[in-house]
């Protein structure tokens, strides 16, 4: 910072100080009959204090030096020597001397304290206002604008400019200096100090600048973390249209599917044999585009799900009674798992029926299409702590481990898998999505012996707790 | 669907059938469909021309489109609503014309019975035998117990043999909405009824569920 130490500039005192000296001196010595050396010590000691307070601790001590000669030469006799015939003297002489570097020195350091409280001072004043413009402005941006300010005005360098790490421009001015920006021990952005002179820093200037390039990293941060945030939006807009895209798409469907279903089963009934397969194409486009429609308001957590207290028996069920038509002949084993058969005779979970019931069925299909035909596939029911698990097991190829984290992503077919399997790989998708947005969820574990184990766990819940929930007692549990 | 009369048709004249829908496509399909059914099939493009229609020609079965902004999720849902509104039956798009043929028959049959508010005779339900006058539910000659709020909720659904009741409609009629929104209990008690009721509780045959919609009965063996 390129504040003065002192009032003035430095020679100005040196000139006026010994200038006053010299007055001092010639008055005195008009007087010299008549003055005692107290008169003198005194007059000379306030010619040294006015001099360091004007100019400093190196002006009080040649002042006291030059003051020291004038005394001894002029004022104590023999006059005009150096030499001291009273001993007494000496002791004046020396005591004149020590008191006046002393005083001098102490009047500079409380000074320099002085200043430096000063500075500090002002140094907080910066801090705060850059922290409450910071605060004020709206965009992150001109946060960053306000910092680079603050910090050139600060530090009365030509040029502040924070910049991103990754496109540093070349530097504008021959004397740059530059600071890395960190949050979090990561660098986030460049602090670029340039001038036309070289730029050296003080220490509380330094200590300023690293308060404040904390500030601008901080800056840098919010600057990013809002253009992350309105990306994020914008993501989230773009999926909302795909979303109201495919509802309607999915909606406006369903008449002309239902026209050329009609179409085909009045060819199929005149003998057309191959009009079947319209019929079932048509269902499978139609399920095919539910699908995404439901992937889609599952991926923006728009698909309504009416979650209760719900009997996992009906579950299943409801879930075989809808495969019954789909699955080809295949045999599905229900078996109930776990120490507590007895125990609790109704196993309750808390579901929205019609999607657990999707999500189950798409887990049932999947087993049918890759497992076995003369295997019967199994769905073992049990409840394991808190909550209720479903597993459809299967004695297919099971899926090798490196695709493990993949078969619920969207669109996802196995390796090697026949073209003609059927489906768009999005039925584990969006059980997936489904067992989740329940709280539950679904994972894959190869099956001892063989085959795959696919496990949808949902929350349990009991009749008791039910009636605990809402406060009052069911009038007659069974 | 909707059948607006009770009264029954006479045997010798063929049944009406109002269709409303914008799409004269669909129109037609719906009518070709019924074609081999003995029903006279009268056409309207939208609801102002349906209820002139409805009006004049007394039909005894109107097929309506409801261009629901539906699909999996929200239109289980708008189900309920459709059915609590007095629908008698609904099919979604696109639906086949084998499953819709039954759906129109059923309701036709029903339409000519002559409603009884509960049925004086023992019923069966599989192995068990329901005596409604009664109140008893034996199986194999041994009576099986019933609480009273599962004969409240089997006798709601006995009366509308065969016919979807949505969970609205059982809760009014068992706890007369005394208990707010909690219909969860009727999940319990179906679950609990259900266990008396049925020998295989993964393949029920007489206490049906319909997802999202409610509950049916159907009755015999």
């Amino acid at each position: 910072m390129r504040t003065p130490r002192s009032l003035g500039p430095g020679w100005l005192a040196w000139v006026l100080s010994f200038a006053a000296l010299a007055l001092v001196t010639v008055v005195l010595l008009l007087l010299r009959g008549t003055l005692g050396k107290a008169h003198i010590a005194l007059a000379y000691l306030l010619v040294v204090l006015v001099g360091s307070a004007a100019g400093g601790g190196v002006l009080g001590v040649a002042l006291s030096v030059a003051a020291f000669i004038c005394f001894n030469y002029l004022f104590l006799p023999p006059y005009a020597t150096l030499v001291i015939a009273d001993p007494l003297d000496w002791l004046v002489l020396v005591a004149f001397l020590v008191t006046g570097i002393v005083a001098a020195q102490l009047l500079s350091r409380a000074q320099q304290r002085a200043e430096l409280a000063r500075r500090r001072a002002q140094e907080v004043e910066r801090l705060a206002s850059l922290g409450a413009e910071t605060l004020n402005v709206g965009r992150a941006e001109d946060a960053l604008v306000a910092i680079a300010g603050v910090i050139r005005g600060a530090l009365g360098v030509a040029r502040c400019e924070i910049l991103r790490p990754s496109d540093l421009p070349a530097a504008p001015a021959a004397f740059v200096l530059e600071v890395p920006l960190r949050v979090h021990e990561q660098v986030v952005g460049v602090l670029r100090l340039s001038h036309d002179a070289p730029i050296v820093l003080e220490s509380d200037a330094q200590r300023f600048l690293d308060a404040l390039s904390y500030y601008a990293a901080l800056g840098v941060e919010r600057v990013r973390l809002t253009a992350a945030a309105e990306r994020a939006e914008a993501f989230r807009q773009a999926d909302e249209l795909k979303t109201a895209l495919i509802a309607t798409v999915s909606h406006d469907l369903r008449t002309p599917l239902t026209t050329i279903k009609a179409l085909a089963h009045e060819l199929a009934a005149r003998g057309e044999e191959d009009a079947l397969s319209i019929e079932e194409e048509a269902d499978r486009l139609n399920g095919l585009v539910a699908d995404l429609l439901d992937l889609s308001r599952l991926s923006v957590g728009e698909l309504p799900l009416r979650i209760e207290l719900d009997a996992v028996d009906d579950l299943v069920a409801t879930t075989l009674d809808r495969l019954r038509g789909r699955s080809a002949g295949r045999d599905v084993r229900v078996l109930r798992l776990g120490q507590d058969v007895s125990d609790e005779p109704i196993l309750f979970a808390r579901f929205d029926l019609a999607q657990s019931q999707r999500a189950l069925v798409n887990l049932l299909e999947n087993a049918i299409k890759y497992g076995p035909a003369d295997e019967p596939i199994e769905l073992w029911v049990m409840r394991i702590g808190n909550r209720v698990r479903l597993t459809v097991a299967d004695r297919g190829p099971g899926i090798p481990e490196e695709e493990h984290a993949l078969i619920f992503e969207p669109f996802y077919r196995p390796k090697g898998a026949r073209p003609d399997v059927g489906g768009a790989g999005l039925g584990l998708a969006i059980a997936r999505r489904i067992a989740e947005a329940q709280g539950g969820a679904l994972s894959y574990a190869p099956r001892p012996g063989g085959g795959s184990e696919f496990r949808l766990e949902l929350p349990a819940g009991t009749a008791a707790e039910l009636a605990y929930v809402h406060g009052h007692f069911i009038p007659d549990r069974p | 669907m909707t059948a607006p009369t009770e009264a029954p048709t006479a045997d010798d004249l063929a049944v009406r059938v109002l269709v409303i829908d914008d799409e004269a496509k669909i129109r037609q399909v719906v009518c070709s469909a019924l074609a081999g059914e003995g029903v006279t099939c009268t056409q309207a493009a939208d609801g102002a021309e349906g209820l002139a229609l409805a009006a004049a020609e007394q039909p005894d079965l109107i097929v309506l489109d409801l261009g629901l902004p539906d699909q999996d999720g929200i239109d289980v849902w708008e189900k309920e609503a459709l059915l609590d509104a007095g629908a008698d039956d609904y099919v979604t798009k696109p639906f086949g014309v084998i499953e819709f043929r039954a759906r129109v028959r059923a309701q036709l049959r029903r339409a000519r019975m002559v409603r009884q508010p509960t049925p004086d005779a023992p019923l069966r339900l599989g192995a068990l035998t329901v005596d409604v006058a009664r109140r008893t539910l034996v199986r194999d000659g041994a009576p099986v117990h019933l609480t009273p709020t599962e004969w409240q909720l089997l006798l709601a659904l006995l009366r509308r043999p065969g016919r979807t009741v949505t969970h609205r409609q059982l809760f009014r009629e068992v706890w007369n909405d005394s208990y707010g929104d909690t219909q969860q209990y009727l999940r319990v008690y179906i679950a609990h009824l259900r266990k008396k009721i049925e020998s295989d509780p993964y393949a029920p045959r007489h206490l049906i569920t319909e997802p999202g919609v409610g509950y049916r009965l159907e009755i015999g063996d």
